[in-house]
């Protein structure tokens, strides 16, 4: 497509997207202000090789987390065995004692889990962060590729790609797997939540019914939808969007007045299924991501397909230390940031910024991780009638019915400043439709 | 009939309610203009009068700047919109991506309109996309109490608009003929002594404008005892 076409392309589809109203939602000075996501017309493209190698990787990824998150809620095996300190599981922010003993249906605990991955120059991938409560993002890569198709419908007619828009019927067999019984509904905090545009999306495609705290009242030991006229309907799973502090102010964080008071109770009991499970932030947590092949090997019995980034734990005296010693050629992550914030890079830092960060590390060894900075393989961008090349991650999401299901796209995330590793939406990004191949050919278009 | 909570039906009503409030004053603002031009230049203090709401505006300029486009202005035509598109946003699933469309590009016409020289050519497009999700609504929606409780807002605020606007005595019967087939259809409950005595208030030559306001308002009183139709 010559510049004039990719003009034009990109025109469309930005009308396109604005007549959907595919936004974000973001907090800036306290007020809720919504944004445009901006979408690349430029897509990501992943060859069917590299597909099956992650689809691989994935999936034993995911198996492991699920394996853990049962286990340190029952038995703690992997912990009675030395694989994973004790400290790492009890003091992260994510372990609820709430959780102890409970098994979810069909003990699926990652219903939904969203895997961060980075590609180098070389052409490895690496896992960057799990995401295991409530990951969202699926819905952009959706509806960009509903825009795409209509604006240029030349380019998938000349390129093999597979479908990306089955999402929703992924989602409704995960959901409908754990259905213990009656309606299934999409929890939402409310049109104020940064990924609202996404509950309702995902709500109109899956046929479920979006919610909020107040339409659903717990009764008799179940959970129930009241309609307009009053009746009660009996919920067999929610998708839950909310997190797992504000889910049942009976059980968690008391102030609550998003969530449904008693609903714990009875998914306690097994009379309703919560995707994900409450209490999976015990395996995201970015100091138990370290441990994540240790876990791989020891559930499975399996080495690791996917690679961690190189990551270094400055609660053992031996990585501060190194830690210490490398200090510029690390990026230091929080462990209880997300979206992008907590994330310093050792490099940018002044002498008395780096003797200052030193020392909160040394005080506070548990609370970051340090990982060396992977060169990511650049992508390009589209910008001002011009190809540039931007860092960019892929969040994989992976569904979990009778099997584990990866689904053949996921949200690649840019960063728009051409010195920035940062790619989260909240941080100013966009995204691109991800195209997985259906052979390894070099698509004859873009 | 379709699952639906409580919110979700008020939503759905008041979406009704706002877009009628948006397309009739939109009309009826297109018609004064027209005489404002050159001719009558305070026409817009009669316009307030019809439309009860207070004269807050100093100059014909100004009443075409706020009461079409100050969103702060809580009884403008755009501040109208919105209020209209809080509503539909959260009725994705209940009314569908495509329908939403209508009132998201209505947004955009109405911010383009701001900033025109010939505001009424932006605004007629505000118009062509509110009955475009009208329509889109009517042919797209499946569940008959969803569009009925979208169509029955929109009955209910023209009725209460052409009062106010004291529209012809045959506008507002075919209005109240249209809300007594569509009522029964939303499963909301009303008061049919309400309803009885509108049909026999539109009836009379002279139509109380006051007291249909406050039949109209008042038809799906909050005390039950008071609801008996279904």
């Amino acid at each position: 497509m010559n510049k004039e076409g990719m003009n034009s392309y990109s025109d469309t589809v930005n009308e396109l997207l604005a007549r959907y109203g595919v936004r974000f939602g973001i907090y800036k000075n306290g007020t809720f202000k919504e944004q445009l996501f901006p979408l690349d017309i430029i897509p990501r493209k992943i060859g069917q090789k590299e597909v099956e190698y992650l689809e691989k990787g994935l999936k034993q990824r995911v198996m492991a987390l699920n394996e853990f998150i049962k286990d340190i809620y029952g038995e703690k095996k992997i912990i009675r065995n030395n694989v994973i300190p004790e400290e790492f599981v009890y003091m992260g922010s994510g372990y609820l004692a709430q959780c102890e003993g409970v098994c979810p249906a069909k003990e699926i605990y990652t219903h939904i889990s969203g895997i961060d991955l980075v590609q180098a120059k070389d052409g490895q991938w690496f896992v960057l962060e799990d995401n295991l409560r409530i990951p969202s993002g699926a819905s952009y890569p959706m509806i960009a590729r509903d825009i795409c198709r209509k604006s240029s419908p030349a380019i998938f007619e000349k390129n093999a790609i597979y479908e990306n828009r089955n999402y929703a019927k992924m989602l409704r067999k995960a959901m409908d797997h754990v259905n213990v019984g009656g309606h299934t509904v999409i929890l939402t905090p409310g049109r104020y939540n940064a990924a609202y545009f996404e509950h309702s999306y995902l709500a109109e495609h899956t046929g479920a019914h979006l919610v909020t705290g107040n339409e659903l009242v717990v009764e008799n030991d179940h959970l129930y939808f009241v309609d307009y006229s009053g009746r009660k309907e009996k919920v067999g799973a929610v998708y839950r969007r909310i997190s797992d502090e504000y889910l049942d102010p009976m059980n968690f964080n008391s102030e609550s007045v998003i969530g449904i008071p008693h609903i714990y109770d009875i998914y306690r009991k097994g009379n309703v299924s919560l995707m994900n499970a409450p209490g999976n932030g015990v395996a995201d947590d970015k100091g138990i991501y370290y441990f994540v092949p240790e876990m791989i090997s020891y559930y499975l019995d399996e080495e690791p397909i996917l690679h961690n980034a190189p990551t270094y734990l400055p609660f053992y005296e031996k990585d501060m230390k190194y830690v210490i010693e490398n200090f510029d050629d690390l990026v230091l992550k929080d462990v209880a940031e997300a979206g992008g914030y907590g994330v310093v890079f050792g490099q940018g830092m002044t002498k008395d910024e780096k003797e200052r960060f030193i020392s909160m590390l040394k005080k506070e060894p548990r609370r970051f991780i340090a990982q060396e900075v992977i060169d990511f393989r650049d992508i390009d961008i589209f910008e001002d009638g011009e190809k540039v090349p931007r860092k960019a991650d892929l969040r994989a999401f992976v569904l979990m019915a009778e099997e584990p299901m990866v689904w053949k796209s996921g949200l690649t995330r840019f960063s728009r400043n051409p010195d920035s590793f940062i790619v989260n939406s909240s941080q100013g990004g966009g995204f691109k439709d991800t195209w997985v191949l259906e052979n390894d050919l070099s698509p004859t278009i873009l | 009939m379709a699952i639906l909570s409580v919110e979700h039906s008020d939503q759905l009503y008041w979406l009704g309610r706002y877009s009628e409030r948006v397309y009739t004053t939109i009309k009826e603002f297109a018609k004064r203009f027209d005489s404002m031009i050159e001719l009558r230049e305070h026409d817009y203090d009669e316009y307030c009068k019809a439309q009860d709401i207070p004269n807050i505006y100093s100059s014909k300029d100004d009443f075409i700047k706020r009461y079409c486009f100050d969103e702060s202005d809580p009884n403008s035509i755009h501040a109208n919109l919105i209020r209209a598109y809080d509503n539909a946003v959260v009725l994705r699933e209940e009314i569908g991506s495509e329908t939403l469309a209508y009132i998201q590009l209505a947004i955009y016409a109405m911010n383009k309109a701001k900033s025109s020289d010939a505001p009424l050519i932006q605004l007629q497009r505000v118009v062509d996309n509110i009955v475009a999700f009208w329509g889109m609504a009517d042919d797209s929606i499946d569940s008959e109490s969803v569009r009925s409780l979208i169509k029955l807002g929109k009955r209910v605020e023209r009725i209460d608009l052409y009062a106010r606007m004291n529209m012809g005595h045959s506008e507002l019967k075919r209005e109240l003929k249209r809300l007594n087939t569509r009522i029964g259809r939303t499963g909301l409950r009303y008061s049919s002594v309400k309803l009885a005595h509108l049909n026999y208030l539109a009836e009379m030559e002279n139509t109380p404008k006051d007291m249909i306001i406050e039949e109209i308002e008042s038809l799906f009183d909050e005390d039950i005892n008071t609801l008996d139709g279904k």
